[in-house]
């Protein structure tokens, strides 16, 4: 069986960590040669980030991977799997996946033509700011550049205005005012040299952990036998999520560390910048407007029954509810 | 695989098909011979994709400021401003070719749009003054490709747009090199007319006085300049938007110091949207092609290939120089970036290379390809704007700049700093 | 009879260019707008989104102009070595090719609309434009070029077929009138 994949950004660790080996070398030697596999990645493919599950969906490839709020345009309900700041700890964020799971399935499924074998998280989208900012406030009538609708629409519900910039160019935007602040991964930013060009750090998920989601045309799926299917599940989980997973913690923690200097760097030079520590207070402030405005808003635009079955599966789990 | 591409690339190139709908022909055939999944279906959100880019809107923005500085008669008295300043060199009027050239592209982002700007207006001048045309037409198709050297530069923006590097950081790295590059060919231009004194016409010289006055016939050209580097790096505008500054800038410019009607901006905007199109065709064509290579294996298959040669890191950039300018000879300069971007980069940067040193030092390569028969786009734009005569003079006129080009590309190997210091000094906060 | 089709395609796209080169300056007023409402400390938002629209839709109106001015860059090497009838098939073989291409193209597009219909896709965006509504006029824009290709070419086949090989240059040949003077 030859399986062509598509990984998410070939730059990022979770490519290079867990994509790749599980794909170029795990899943091939666990299945004793049965399946081989052809991998690439959507950004060596020059594919527009929104393509990559409706040309899965299509059949052009087998397996594709890339940020599930990348394909909010075709699934607005899918945002439910990745909201800001309600999950805080990598812990809390796998619960928040697990939770959605079932409703992912079903999402891709239905809109995608495709099965999902995994969830898998980038680190967590904090905020790099050029400004002074001591808590969530401060961040009223500041420019911000989010990636994603509803981060976007949570800091203009914060009082920040949204401005788009493309992530090579987040340096410049900074240093030069354009923008006061800009989310992005930890480890993202530390690499990209974003501390050269900001102050303050605030290591809060305001864009949520940007669910890489794995999944597997739909009729190749059902094309495969009963112990094929459960092999690469399995397997997947085992060995590509499940890892990814465990070490999604500790990966923040260093992040953080190498951006601030309080703590061992592993992967380099420690800088300086300063973390902004947020109160409980400010954290509930926070939340208030989420709960009322930006989940709300998003239930009116994923329809259905969607906030009834967020309620119950993620809102328990996390301990929000949406209307009331 | 590569060598199939190849053939069918310089096959249906010779049949005279259009450049961008050849792209898709072979988009098609790697889907049918050499890919097992049906890639085609991917066609319709490929095209949607690409042409659904902010990035790209530079290009009808550059090509309609070029347009309005020809027809509001601004281009014209630029050129002769030049030309009392430097005529008096060994070779004539030919410098002001590249002097004009050199000016235009500090505010177009295309080098066929400078090629034929200079072209336009300088080439009227040859026959009256006597100039052999091999050089002189050389000198203007050379000349136009320091149009994507100079900032601003679409082809810059499309090589920080497929590489996530940062465009006023290339736009920084470019300014050097750009520069040295006119002064380069000047320089041979001299060489050449000091050894064969009949090639270059007459040595032009002019009263102090009127070279001073003719300062102010610059001023338009500066003040759009300025306008539109000035609002990249104030931070006003991103490098794209810097361009939509710019279209406004040759307005109000055109209305102050040329003329402006409904006539002149019609055409102007006829103009914008047939380069446009072309463009975008070879644009989108080479995306779907680059869409079936990287899915049937072309990266995998060209890493093998540089991998088993076992190269030095060295070795490797003298092997990718090489293959630029062996396909710079055959294949459309856009689409070239845009094919080899993906596959060539990742492995130059993987050797420890900076991206943006060897984004400049592929745009050197992609200006000679630009000047290089068969397939030279600027020199077609030039011999288009000919009154008669051979094609191969223009190609022979070029050769002595294509030597230039070349030992440019010697030098940023040896020193990179030509292309690093600007944006190292400048990015520093 | 051919003449005179291919006069009117030329009115047609000649004014249809005119409308997608003001889309254009348009989009360029707005992102300038934009810039200086930014300076004042507001702004309209989405104007990388919208002009990234325009891109994509002032792009495949403007193709068959293109085609017509004879402006879509081809190799002249083999061509320009043979007779009058030589060029005039090559012209037919080159303008037969990208007939075939650009209905393929168009034919591949529709899925996309009807994607985004089907799913009422809104773009991932503060903007939550509705996909289809610029993703219509698009398509639109590809069709057009589609049928104008075929158009063309059966107005070039004519003439070729009648012997009448400068007006066949004329209508498909390598270079325009004022080519290259851009
Ligand atoms: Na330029
Ligand atoms: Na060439």
């Amino acid at each position: 069986e030859e399986l062509s994949v598509v990984g998410s950004w070939s730059g990022l660790p979770l490519h290079i960590q867990y994509e790749a080996p599980f794909w170029g070398e795990k899943l091939p030697a666990a299945s004793g040669g049965d399946i081989t596999v052809a991998l690439t990645t959507h950004n060596q493919m020059n594919l527009g980030v929104g393509d990559v599950f409706r040309l899965l969906g299509d059949g052009v490839y087998d397996v594709a991977m890339t940020v599930a709020d990348y394909a909010v345009a075709d699934a607005p309900e899918l945002e439910g799997l990745d909201v800001p700041l309600v999950a805080v700890t990598a812990d809390e964020a796998r619960a928040m996946v697990d939770a959605a799971r079932p409703m992912v399935t079903e999402i891709y499924h239905d809109r995608f033509n495709s099965h999902v074998l995994a969830i898998a998280p980038y680190p967590p989208q904090v905020v790099f700011c050029n400004a002074e900012v001591n808590e969530l406030a401060d961040l009223e009538g500041l420019k911000v550049r989010a990636s994603g609708r509803m981060t976007a629409k949570f800091l203009e519900a914060l009082g920040a205005e949204g401005v788009n910039v493309a992530f090579s160019e987040v340096p410049g935007a900074l240093q030069k005012g354009v923008v006061d602040c800009a989310v992005t991964g930890a480890g993202s930013g530390y690499s990209a040299g974003w501390w050269e060009v900001s102050t303050h750090l605030m290591p809060i998920p305001l864009g949520g952990w940007d669910s890489v989601v794995t999944a597997m045309n739909l009729d190749k799926w059902n094309s495969l036998d009963a112990d094929t299917q459960a092999l690469i599940q399995e397997q997947v989980t085992a060995e590509f999520e499940d890892p990814a997973w465990d070490s999604a913690q500790d990966a923040l923690v260093n992040d953080i560390a190498c951006l601030t200097g309080n703590g061992d760097c592993p992967a380099g030079e420690a800088r300086n910048m300063t973390l902004v520590e947020v109160s409980d207070a400010d954290f509930a402030k926070a939340r208030d407007v989420l709960v009322s405005e930006v989940l709300p808003e998003w239930a009116e635009r994923a329809g259905g029954d969607w906030a009834e079955r967020w309620n119950a599966s993620v809102g328990e789990v996390v301990g929000v509810k949406i209307g009331g | 695989m590569i060598w199939a591409i190849a053939v069918g690339l310089l096959g249906l190139l010779a049949l005279s098909i259009p450049v961008g709908i050849v792209l898709f022909l072979l988009g098609f055939g790697v889907d049918t011979f050499f890919s097992p999944f049906p890639l085609i279906r991917g066609l319709g959100n490929l095209v949607w994709s690409t042409s659904n880019n902010a990035t790209l809107i530079a290009i009808p923005f550059f090509v309609l400021l070029g347009e309005i500085l020809v027809r509001s008669g601004i281009a014209t008295r630029t050129y002769a401003a030049l030309d009392r300043w430097v005529s008096w060199m060994p070779g004539g009027l030919v410098h002001a070719n590249v002097a004009t050239a050199t000016m235009f592209s500090a505010t177009s982002g295309s080098s066929v749009a400078t090629a034929a700007t200079v072209a336009t207006v300088a080439m009227p001048q040859a026959e009256k003054l006597g100039y052999d045309p091999r050089l002189f037409s050389g000198a203007i198709a050379a000349g136009g490709t320091l149009g994507i050297m100079i900032p601003p530069s679409i082809n810059l923006i499309v090589y920080g747009f497929l590489t996530q590097t940062s465009i006023p950081q290339l736009f920084l790295a470019g300014l050097v090199p750009g520069i040295a590059l006119a002064l380069g060919f000047m320089a041979i231009t001299v060489v050449i007319c000091m050894i064969r004194p009949n090639l270059g016409g007459t040595r032009r010289t002019f009263p102090f006085s009127e070279m001073l006055r003719a300062l102010v016939q610059l001023i338009p050209i500066v003040l759009l300049f300025t306008i539109i580097i000035g609002t990249i790096y104030k931070g006003w505008a991103t490098p794209t938007e810097a361009a939509a500054v710019g279209v406004a800038g040759a307005v109000v410019i055109a209305a102050m110091f040329g003329g402006v009607s409904i006539r002149m901006f019609a055409e102007s905007i006829l103009g914008t949207v047939k380069i446009t199109s072309m463009i975008m065709l070879v644009v989108i064509g080479a995306s779907f092609l680059n869409f079936t290579l990287a899915s049937a294996g072309m990266g995998r298959e060209l890493q093998a290939l540089l991998d088993g040669l076992g190269l030095s890191p060295m070795g490797l950039i003298f092997v990718v120089v090489l293959i630029y300018i062996v396909l710079g000879f055959f294949i459309e300069t856009l689409s070239l970036m845009v094919v080899t971007i993906p596959i060539i980069v990742p492995l130059v940067v993987a050797q420890g290379f900076d991206p943006i040193w060897f984004g400049i030092l592929m745009i050197v390569l992609i200006e000679m390809a630009l000047i290089t028969p068969p397939v030279g786009l600027n020199l077609y734009v030039v011999q288009g704007a000919r009154k008669g005569g051979r094609m191969s003079e223009v190609m022979v006129g070029a050769i002595p700049y294509v030597v230039a080009m070349l030992i440019m590309v010697g030098l940023l190997i040896a020193f990179p700093s030509i292309a690093l210091y600007l944006p190292s000094v400048l990015s520093e906060g | 009879m051919e003449d005179g089709l291919l006069r009117t395609l030329r009115r047609l796209n000649h004014g249809i260019a005119l409308l997608t080169g003001v889309l254009l300056m348009g989009c360029a007023a707005f992102v300038l707008a934009d810039i200086v409402l930014r300076q004042l400390g507001s702004s309209f938002g989405g104007t990388d989104e919208i002009s990234g629209y325009v891109m994509a839709i002032a792009t495949s109106w403007g193709m068959a102009f293109t085609l017509l001015e004879l402006g879509h860059v081809r190799i002249d090497i083999l061509r320009g070595r043979v007779n009058a009838l030589g060029r005039a098939l090559f012209d037919l073989f080159a303008m037969a090719a990208l007939t075939v291409t650009v209905t393929l193209i168009a034919w591949k597009c529709w899925p996309v609309v009807a994607r985004s219909l089907a799913n009422d896709s809104k773009a991932n965006t503060p903007l939550e434009t509705p996909l289809a509504l610029v993703q219509v006029p698009w398509f639109a824009g590809w069709v057009w070029f589609a049928v104008m290709a075929w158009l063309t070419l059966i107005a070039a086949t004519l003439m070729i077929v009648r012997g009448r090989f400068q007006a066949a240059e004329d209508a498909i040949g390598c270079f325009g009138e004022e080519e290259m003077v851009k």
